[in-house]
């Protein structure tokens, strides 16, 4: 493949995934119903994501770009407040901080990421930790809550193509660079009604279905382009 | 059913000729201008300010001859939405906003707390809104898609000795807008598929999100591989009218900045000065 070809092949992935962007970003079909207080999570982030896998990160960032812009076209976002620093310089860095997870993963073995898990376990442990000082059920249920979802991880991880789990990883930490960068920057500039508590309150319960579904969308799009886990995936969905 | 009709007609702002002085200009100019406002109303958060930006955006909308009411209307089906965020923005922030200046209690009943500071947080964030909306309504209804990616382009050249690729955002750009209509149809032919196989329209349960998750990725996927097949058909037919990027590409429409470029560059460069001066200045 000649340099440009590649340099084609960039431009025209990053113009089409950025038309789904904008698609999905000026219509509802990207609502997907959670119980959280916002009553649903968007998909909108998700084709950045999807190009800083295919294409590497800069294809992320254009895409990201314009998911920013289509962010600013919103009426319902931009009535909350209007500067671009809050609503696009954090949606820049969806797609770079996917692509480069999967680059970093892609080559990993399962060795690696048993311990990234256990390391991820005991960080969350640690944190529960210092909670039990000040409330000692939360910090119970934080603990539960992260053996059981350290043992579900490693269960489904078990029986997966190591592909498709640094998809998956990818794909959360993606939504997640959304949500952590977008409340930082929006409590960074004092956008009136957001302060760090209520940030860290949408952060938790916004962010983690996102995460969720981000991961589910991603694994599905990107192993029916690739043609990856074929076999077991073709017939789920 | 009905409510998939309406993604085949997705168009970002409808361009619509009048033949005004603001249609005339130099997309270049448009967009720096464009820019400079916006920055201008993100500094902006006193009355003085934020009420002068918002005239002048009413201003240059009479003067491009375009109907800001109907402008306007297209804001009506989230306005309930709207109104409810700055009902609880105004009943419940009131103590919370720890913007400088006097802070008064204007009301003070239970949990409820209006101050002038909550007041003055709606009216500027409303003022803000209304601005930005319609800068950005004005420049899609007065520049057409491919005079607006001939002015990015050339907007993002000088970048190009940081090694910012200007031609290929471009072209990204326009590669996104002319596929939005076509994804849009493809979309609502998905939907309608998966309708006549007996996929329920109606959602489940908020709790069920899995579920939801599982309905959507069924639509999502065959928009993504329609789209990926779009995209190698594209390369393919790019790749064979020797299509290499903007190095070395000449231009059939060649634009030369007149009087008038120059002079909406400034005026929207003094805004900016303007805004900032307001700022700092004594007014309200």
């Amino acid at each position: 493949m000649k340099p440009y070809d590649r340099g084609i092949r960039r431009v025209v992935t990053a113009g089409l995934l950025l038309a789904i962007t904008l698609l999905l970003t000026f219509t509802n079909v990207a609502f997907i119903p959670v119980p959280t207080p916002a009553g649903s999570a968007t998909i909108g982030h998700i084709p950045a994501i999807i190009g800083g896998i295919l294409e590497g990160p800069f294809v992320g960032l254009v895409v990201g770009l314009g998911f920013g812009f289509g962010c600013f076209m919103n009426p319902l976002v931009t009535a909350v407040t209007n500067d671009p620093l809050v609503i696009w310089l954090p949606r820049l860095f969806i797609g770079v901080t996917a692509g480069w997870v999967f680059m970093l993963l892609r080559r990993a073995n399962k060795r690696v990421l048993a311990v990234m898990l256990v390391l991820l376990a005991l960080l969350v442990l640690y944190y529960s930790y210092q909670v039990g000082g000040k409330i000692l059920w939360l910090s119970v249920l934080i603990a539960f809550l992260t053996g059981v979802g350290a043992m579900a991880l490693y269960h489904w991880a078990r029986g997966e193509d190591v592909t498709i789990i640094s998809l998956a990883i990818a794909g959360v930490v993606g939504s997640l660079t959304n949500t952590i960068l977008v409340l930082s920057a929006a409590v960074w500039r004092k956008v009136p009604g957001i302060g760090p508590e209520v940030a860290l309150g949408v952060g938790l319960t916004q962010g983690i279905p996102e995460a969720i579904i981000s991961a589910i969308v991603v694994v599905a799009v990107v192993s029916a382009l690739r043609q990856i886990g074929k076999r077991r995936r073709g017939a789920r969905l | 059913m009905a409510s998939y009709d309406a993604l085949r007609h997705l168009t970002i702002g409808q361009y619509i000729p009048t033949g005004s002085l603001i249609h005339r200009l130099d997309p270049r100019a448009k967009l720096v201008a464009l820019a400079c406002l916006i920055a201008a109303s993100v500094v902006a958060s006193k009355y003085s300010n934020a009420l002068l930006l918002l005239l002048l955006t009413i201003m240059l909308v009479k003067l491009s001859r375009l109907s800001l009411r109907s402008m306007l209307a297209s804001l009506a089906p989230v306005m309930p939405v709207l109104l409810i965020m700055a009902s609880l923005q105004l009943l419940f922030y009131g103590g919370v906003t720890r913007s400088g200046g006097p802070n008064r209690l204007l009301v003070d009943w239970g949990p409820l707390h209006i101050s002038t500071a909550s007041v003055r947080v709606i009216i500027i964030t409303w003022a803000r809104f209304a601005t930005l909306f319609l800068l950005i309504t004005l420049l899609t209804s007065t520049t057409t898609a491919s005079a607006l990616t001939r002015g990015l382009e050339g907007v993002l050249r000088p970048l190009n000795i940081i090694r910012v690729p200007g031609h290929e955002i471009a072209m990204v750009g326009a590669i996104a807008l002319r596929f939005l209509p076509i994804l849009g149809e493809q979309l609502e032919a998905i939907l309608q598929a998966q309708a006549s196989r007996g996929v329920s329209e109606t959602r489940q349960s908020r709790w069920r999100f899995l579920a939801n998750t599982r309905r959507m990725a069924q639509m999502v996927v065959p928009l993504f591989v329609d789209a990926y097949h779009r995209a190698e058909e594209l390369i393919l037919a790019m790749q064979a009218r020797c299509y290499h990027g903007g190095r070395g590409r000449t231009y059939l429409v060649v634009s030369t900045p007149h009087v008038s470029d120059y002079l909406t560059v400034l005026v929207g460069v003094s805004l900016v000065a303007l805004a900032g001066v307001l700022q700092y200045s004594i007014l309200p």
